[in-house]
């Protein structure tokens, strides 16, 4: 219940909006997740407490993008900061949703929560004040890519909100960087509508500093032919979650998610996928990656949702895990709920150590075991980095991840 | 011709060498001297210890030495890493070259030419200078420039595999190459192409040890002295007659050999 206070005694109830106060009634009746239930049970309980420990903040401090040096080109927006965009050219336009859009989307999205299974978006609703929410609508090609960052702040809790309405026709390279900092926890919050016929290269790059935590949840909806590529990457955070729910809304949609997640020291970071098929011809092809080192732990938990109207759905599921210290734990649970009897559906998930003769082949080469190691986690990296849209970035983050402590 | 190679040093000594992995003994006490300008072929039926050795004189972590020496330019290398070993030049070609996917070839060769040039005290190559280099070796094996932007052996043939070993060599110029059964998986024209880039690589400075089954490679390569392995034990030496003799006679004709002194 603590957190429920905080939010309250933060502002007097007049300064709440009307999203917050339904967030805040929905909360009350369920003030921490279930750790029973599958969603929460593998969760580090003291670490989500510590999430909940900083103080509320809605000021931003100053914020200096650490983030690799960006295309003149690309369009760089920071939530929570100056995001005023009203971009209106001969082949796109990108604006703003208008208040009345964003809460009406927003109160349709509470609607359909549960209160276990949303819950961190529901905490995320509670906090984001309305600064800190970004709404656009994006429409037409030819856009040049954007980059989207939130970041937390030392010493306190912070949450900011997306949502992204892809107008018909529409195809964008979209990358999200959240960014965490000492001693800090950042509830981040994303909702993806992409109408017919659109597209979008989502990259979600998720990178801490020391003792910093992270609840990033995912919504997206996908009408009919749209296509969703999802390329992410989580590291180097205390305690991390990321929740991603996708509703291809009527079927005939795609769907290509490939994500990865590293831990290190007692760091445990955690990746939930839900994809349900609410239509037939739905397609999705997903591969999860993990890699557990020292005395970390990753979890990653998929479902894939086949009910009787979703036939003729193609869809596979993939975990990849590398364990590379006897201390490390991987949990990894992929799964599969079909019901629809004409559907070509399968899963699976390894778990290995780095090839020892792989490593033999290039030390006989002169290659050092260290720089051997590097190049064979350079390749296990590279197939989800390179899905990371906004290429110009890739090979910095690949560089910084091969030189992470 | 051989007592002149043996006014040098040799390049390398295995002395009375046995070794074992997972408290099975694999060798035992193998014996053999390497001198420039050599070429050794050992033989032997599957399991009788070839790559093994071939292994623990590369630095297979999974291999206990239990007794002797291998000394390479007079030094004991028993104790250094695999990586210290081939920086100093010694090269191991490998049966079944292993796949990287994910690493590019171009990248694996800069790297590794990179240790080796470190060693001998030449100037690193940056891509550019190591692209024109490697060029000039893809000759010596008759590779195409697309093979190096693929990721390392992935997708190759056994024969594209077996050359990219060969390029290797090429590139790191080692004193010692030992090639485990680089002819198996070949067909006649690549066999002639890899043997052909051997005898351009190696030099009157170089030793060369070809593992092998067969003699239609040592038709190619002429060895100075062939040794038959059995059970871990060198039990016969001889000179490239021998393998002739082992081509018509079969295995069984060794059978009653024991270990030579």
């Amino acid at each position: 219940m603590e957190i429920i206070e905080q939010i309250k005694t933060s502002k007097s109830i007049d300064n709440q909006t009307e999203i917050q106060k339904i967030c805040l009634h929905k909360l009350q009746s369920s003030p921490l997740p279930n750790p029973k239930s599958e969603l929460w049970r593998l969760s580090n309980k003291s670490k989500f407490l510590n999430f909940l420990d900083y103080s509320i903040n809605e000021k931003d401090p100053k914020f200096d993008a650490p983030y690799p040096n960006t295309s003149k080109s690309n369009i760089r927006l920071i939530i929570g900061e100056n995001c005023q965009i009203n971009l209106i050219e001969k082949n796109y336009s990108i604006q703003h949703l208008s208040e009345d859009a964003l809460v009406k989307y927003i109160k349709e999205q509470i609607s359909c929560f549960d209160q276990n299974e949303n819950w961190s978006d529901l905490l995320n609703l509670s906090l984001s004040c309305t600064k800190n929410i970004l709404g656009l609508k994006i429409s037409g090609s030819k856009i040049p890519p954007i980059e989207i960052f939130s970041h937390a702040s030392s010493n306190a809790l912070n949450a900011k909100t997306l949502v992204i309405f892809l107008e018909k026709n529409c195809d964008i390279d979209l990358l999200q960087v959240n960014l965490g900092k000492d001693n800090s926890s950042l509830s981040q919050s994303t909702f993806f509508c992409l109408e017919e016929n659109s597209s979008v290269n989502h990259g979600v790059v998720s990178y801490g500093e020391n003792k910093s935590n992270l609840l990033n949840s995912l919504n997206v909806i996908q009408q009919k032919n749209s296509e969703y590529n999802l390329g992410s990457l989580h590291f180097k955070f205390n305690y991390a979650r990321f929740e991603i729910s996708i509703k291809q809304s009527e079927g005939n949609a795609k769907t290509n998610i490939k994500g990865m997640q590293i831990t290190k020291k007692d760091e445990q970071i955690s990746t939930y996928t839900k994809i349900d098929f609410r239509g037939p011809n739905g397609f999705l092809d997903q591969i999860n990656k993990s890699l557990a080192d020292d005395k970390s732990h990753a979890i990653f938990e998929g479902s894939i949702i086949v009910p009787k109207i979703a036939q003729k759905t193609d869809a596979s599921q993939l975990s990849r895990n590398l364990l590379l210290s006897n201390l490390a734990q991987i949990d990894t649970k992929p799964q599969l709920e079909i019901i629809a009897d004409d559907v070509k559906c399968k899963h699976g998930a390894t778990i290995s150590q780095l090839n020892e003769e792989e490593l033999f082949y290039m030390r006989t080469r002169g290659i050092t075991l260290t720089e051997a190691s590097k190049l064979q986690l350079s390749s296990y990296f590279q197939e989800i980095i390179s899905f990371i849209p906004v290429s110009k970035d890739r090979w910095d983050l690949l560089d910084k991840l091969l030189n992470e402590n | 011709m051989q007592s002149k190679m043996k006014e040098s040093d040799p390049i390398l000594e295995v002395e009375n060498l046995s070794a074992s992995t997972d408290n099975l003994p694999i060798l035992k006490g193998v014996s053999l001297t390497i001198y420039p300008g050599e070429i050794h072929a050992i033989m032997g039926r599957n399991g009788c210890g070839k790559s093994t050795l071939s292994k623990i004189v590369a630095g297979h972590p999974s291999y206990n030495i239990t007794n002797g020496d291998i000394k390479f330019l007079g030094q004991n290398i028993n104790s250094l890493e695999p990586e210290e070993r081939a920086q100093s030049g010694i090269f191991l070609g490998f049966q079944y070259p292993i796949e990287i996917p994910g690493v590019s070839n171009l990248e694996f060769l800069r790297v590794s030419t990179n240790a080796r040039r470190k060693f001998l005290n030449k100037e690193e190559l940056d891509t550019f200078d190591f692209e024109e280099l490697v060029k000039e070796k893809l000759e010596i094996v008759k590779m195409d420039h697309a093979f190096l932007s693929r990721s390392v052996n992935q997708g190759f043939s056994g024969g594209e595999k077996k050359r990219n070993e060969i390029l290797q060599m090429a590139l790191l110029e080692p004193k010692i190459a030992i090639l485990d059964e680089t002819d198996s998986g070949l067909d006649i024209d690549a066999l002639r192409i890899v043997a052909s880039g051997i005898k351009k690589i190696s030099s009157a400075e170089t030793g060369i040890i070809l593992i092998t089954h067969y003699q239609r490679l040592l038709d190619e390569i002429e060895p100075n002295y062939v040794h038959v392995m059995s059970d871990g034990q060198i039990i016969k030496t001889g000179g490239s007659d021998l393998a002739l003799e082992l081509e018509k006679k079969g295995y069984e004709w060794t059978d009653n050999f024991t270990q030579e002194t």
